[in-house]
């Protein structure tokens, strides 16, 4: 008699493809994703044959790292019904201040150190964002404009405006540091730069936090309902505190990492890139309203996003109209995603 | 694997005692002294009238809040300082599993995680900052859902659980309660949203749990599911656990008098209606599943009950009168008028004003001013010769109403969360009243609202409805329908079952119709 049940309501009726496409773009909406980032590179590719060259593959990677690094972040605070947008303003303030530290005071460090500084720098500023948000109850998007403002203000205020052109010599290593080197026939030297390496670890730390510890889905219970998942015993100051910090943490590395690649501390920089991110996050197939979100969906937002900006330029297509495509393309899957959940 | 591991227990001691457990918010006393004793493998019933304390019973059962006064012990062992004191995880770890009218499920996750992350979490002690162990997880959730009978392969344990059908969330609840081996499961009315059958398979579901010795506490009104499912009922009335007596050595009569408790000897209010020609006339109207075929009228200065269960379909009828969630088909007529209010403010035009069930958070807005919540529908009428609201116009209706109404307040500037239960009601009572409704929908006027209130809350609905106003009172309190109404409908599974004038009518009468006594609907 029991089985009545499990025959009405629990097995997959057999249906159409198109239904099952949809379906499947339901349970895996970077799908989705991956198609708009093949298909704007058949667009390119097509327009412009010269795009399949190395140095520009190199070039895309080499610009997703730190995206990717933000995105993480903003990742995992989107997964627990959050959001963030002060990760520039903690990556700006860590970079710069640390870098002016490095300088002045420990001109030998290791990149090692300085890594694990700007990390723990980074968290314990994204971590006063969850204290705030969990004491306050209020919207996570208030508190973290609020103390964007802040840090950023902090920073040009009390730290500096100046442009350090000298970087310390362990970040300039980084930035120089080169997995694989390719001269092509043309001669063109290209590398692969290690930094790529930064947001590899970050990525597998993410997807191993996210999906293989009691923490990632508490996350996730939490981003869904967090009366229910307070109810089962999940401390949500906890989880509040923890992915904001975790945000800051990669935010503050993303920054190290910025100006390792620019050889070049600008405290003006990043910036208005908050938006950008987090598109890319949701266009990687995680929900605004939270709950959701893979690491894998996330890479192929931020790959789409990188696309758009860096390579369009090379088929012709003026910069003033990127935005347009970006804008499109979020729309395009904001609607599918937005119309899959509720059918 | 439970936190708190039964170590050579004193062989008398039940499973679970609760003692003399009181508990007050602000003047409101929601428990007066409570004990009830939990054997191993036995069924129990929770009963009672809405605000009678079960709610609150649950909550400090399952750790999600705490008691002033009173303790709990688990094998004869006390559980804390005070009960309640063991916390969500301490109560989870200690086996007892609530499984809440919303099923506490997590929508986003999936089937496995729902049935058994509870069981890590538990194991951790709440730390999170521990591997997932998804070979335990899937085989902690196979073996649980098998004991439910619920398929086991990896396409459904991977299934987003919003996407199952209600009956099937709610076998997954029972397996988590299963998979984190729980002795006692609270259920707060688990059949309100099933069919007949998926019942019966709940029934069965929880008869396999008896013979593991788990207990279950059902919070239910259900008469005819306690007679079928058997145990005990323990019934509660106002804060006091009035009786405890055997399900099947009773008469579903005696219980519903237990419950209600009062004699029929309290005053009625409504005395001498006048009642003028038809206003209100529905005629077929229907909603989905919700309800269908709903035929009455409502005479000027008229008061009509609507009861039922809660899934009678009466939520639905009175939000589709005032036009908050329309109905699909059928006719409504005003003074002969037809007319279809496709949202709140087309009924409000037409002088239909609705007072919300949840006034927290349907209706007011706690942090306003009284005046502010009082002017809204009115806005209009309070513009000065430059189209902006005057103050003094508004400061004055609002007065007019505080004085109207007897609202107890320092002044209308005074946010409306300053107020008891009983005032917040009448500001919400009092903002309709400024557009003068022809037809009045009260939906659980005195939900929340302690006796006094209640009484001056009465009062002035005779006198609306003796101004000739129509008055449609949708509530599951029975004596408040019975002491104000001149008519009460009984509505059950979306139809109206009984129509009768509240004169002769006792409590017992309407509440057999309500649970759908055989005899009540041929």
């Amino acid at each position: 008699m029991t089985d009545v049940i499990s025959a009405s309501g629990v097995n997959e009726k057999p249906r159409g493809l198109g239904r099952r496409l949809w379906d499947l773009l339901g349970a895996r909406p970077e799908l989705f994703t991956l198609t708009l980032v093949i298909a704007t590179s058949i667009v390119v590719i097509i327009a412009n044959p010269d795009f399949l060259q190395m140095s520009n593959l190199v070039d895309i990677l080499r610009a997703s790292v730190v995206r990717g690094l933000f995105a993480m972040g903003v990742l995992v605070v989107l997964a627990a019904g959050g959001i963030d947008v002060s990760f520039t303003a903690i990556a700006a303030l860590v970079m710069y201040a640390l870098t002016m530290l490095v300088i002045d005071v420990a001109p030998g460090m290791p990149i090692a150190v300085i890594l694990v500084i700007a990390a723990a720098g980074g968290a314990l500023l994204g971590a006063l964002n969850g204290f705030i948000v969990h004491r306050l109850n209020a919207p996570s998007l208030i508190v973290t404009i609020g103390t964007q403002y802040v840090y950023r203000s902090f920073l040009l205020t009390f730290v500096g405006t100046a442009l350090f052109m000298n970087i310390p010599a362990a970040m300039d290593r980084l930035g120089r540091a080169s997995l694989y080197t390719h001269i092509s026939a043309s001669g063109v030297a290209s590398s692969l730069p290690a930094t790529v390496l930064v947001l590899a670890v970050a990525a597998i730390v993410t997807w191993f936090l996210l999906e293989r510890t009691l923490m990632g889905r508490a996350i996730f219970a939490v981003g869904g309902n967090p009366l229910i998942a307070e109810r089962l015993g999940i401390n949500l100051f906890t989880v509040r505190v923890f992915v904001f910090a975790y945000a800051g943490l990669l935010a503050g590395i993303a920054g190290v990492v910025h100006v390792a690649s620019n050889r070049l501390a600008n405290p003006f920089d990043l910036a208005g890139m908050e938006l950008e991110i987090i598109a890319a996050v949701v266009l990687g197939g995680a929900r605004i309203t939270g709950g959701s979100g893979t690491v894998v969906g996330t890479l192929l937002g931020v790959l789409l996003i990188t696309l758009v900006s860096n390579v369009l330029i090379f088929v012709g297509i003026p910069s003033t109209l990127q935005l347009f495509i970006v804008g499109l393309f979020i729309l395009i899957a904001g609607t599918i995603f937005t119309l899959r959940n509720r059918g | 694997m439970h936190a708190v591991t039964p170590t050579g227990p004193a062989p008398t001691a039940p499973f679970l005692e609760i003692r003399n457990v009181r508990e007050s918010f602000g003047g409101v006393r929601a428990l007066k002294d409570v004990s009830l004793t939990i054997e191993a493998g036995k069924i129990y019933h929770l009963m009672g009238a809405n605000g009678c304390g079960k709610s609150t019973l649950i909550k400090i059962l399952s750790g999600a809040q705490t008691a002033d006064e009173g303790e709990i012990l688990i094998d004869g062992k006390p559980t804390g300082r005070v009960a309640g004191d063991l916390g969500a995880i301490g109560a989870l770890g200690a086996g007892i599993e609530t499984v809440y009218q919303d099923l506490s499920l997590l929508p986003n996750l999936s089937v496995a995680e729902n049935v058994a992350f509870t069981e890590q979490l538990v194991a951790s002690a709440g730390h999170l900052a521990r591997r997932l162990d998804l070979a335990t997880l899937y085989a902690t959730a196979r073996r649980a859902l098998a004991d439910v009978h619920l398929p086991t392969d990896r396409g459904f344990l991977n299934r987003r659980t919003d996407t199952l059908p209600l009956a099937t969330r709610q076998l997954v609840a029972i397996a988590r309660a299963i998979a984190s081996e729980a002795r006692l499961v609270i259920m707060d009315e688990p059949t309100t949203s099933l069919t007949r059958q998926e019942v019966d398979n709940l029934i069965r579901v929880v008869a396999r749990l008896q013979e593991r010795g788990v207990s279950v506490l059902f919070v239910t009104h259900k008469l005819d599911e306690c007679k079928q499912i058997g145990g005990r009922a323990v019934i509660m009335r106002d804060g006091v656990k009035v009786t405890e007596l055997d399900v099947s050595e009773h008469s579903k009569a005696e219980f519903s008098h237990w419950m209600t408790g009062r004699e029929i000897s309290e005053t009625r209010y409504r005395t001498d209606p006048k009642l003028g020609d038809v206003l209100l006339e529905v005629q077929g109207l229907a909603k989905g599943s919700a309800f269908t075929g709903v035929d009455f009228s409502v005479r000027r200065g008229e008061i009509v009950g609507i009861t039922g269960l809660l899934d009678s379909g009466r939520n639905e009828l009175a939000l589709a009168l005032a036009g908050v969630s329309p109905a699909s088909s059928g006719v409504i007529r005003l003074v002969g008028k037809t007319i279809a209010p496709q949202s709140a403010s087309e009924a409000i035009a037409e002088g239909i004003g609705y007072v919300p069930e949840d006034r927290l958070t349907e209706g007011l807005f706690l942090e306003k001013p009284i005046q502010d919540n009082i002017t809204l529908p009115v806005l209009d009428r309070l513009k000065n010769a430059f189209g902006l609201i005057s103050s003094g116009k508004a400061r004055r209706t609002a007065e007019d109403s505080v004085r109207d109404l007897q609202i107890v307040a320092p002044d209308v500037s005074a946010p409306v969360q300053s107020l008891s239960g009983g005032n917040q009601q009448r500001v919400l009572i009092g903002r309709w009243l400024t557009i003068n409704p022809r037809l009045l929908i009260l939906h659980g006027p005195t939900v929340g609202v302690d006796v006094g209130s209640k009484d001056t809350i009465f009062r002035i609905i005779q006198r609306l409805a003796d101004g000739g106003m129509s008055v449609v009172i949708i509530s599951d309190d029975l004596p408040e329908l019975l002491q104000n109404c001149d008519r009460i409908l009984v509505m059950r599974q979306g139809r109206i079952i009984a129509d009768r004038s509240a004169v002769d009518l006792g409590e017992d009468d309407i509440y057999r119709a309500m649970a759908g006594r055989t005899e009540d609907n041929q």
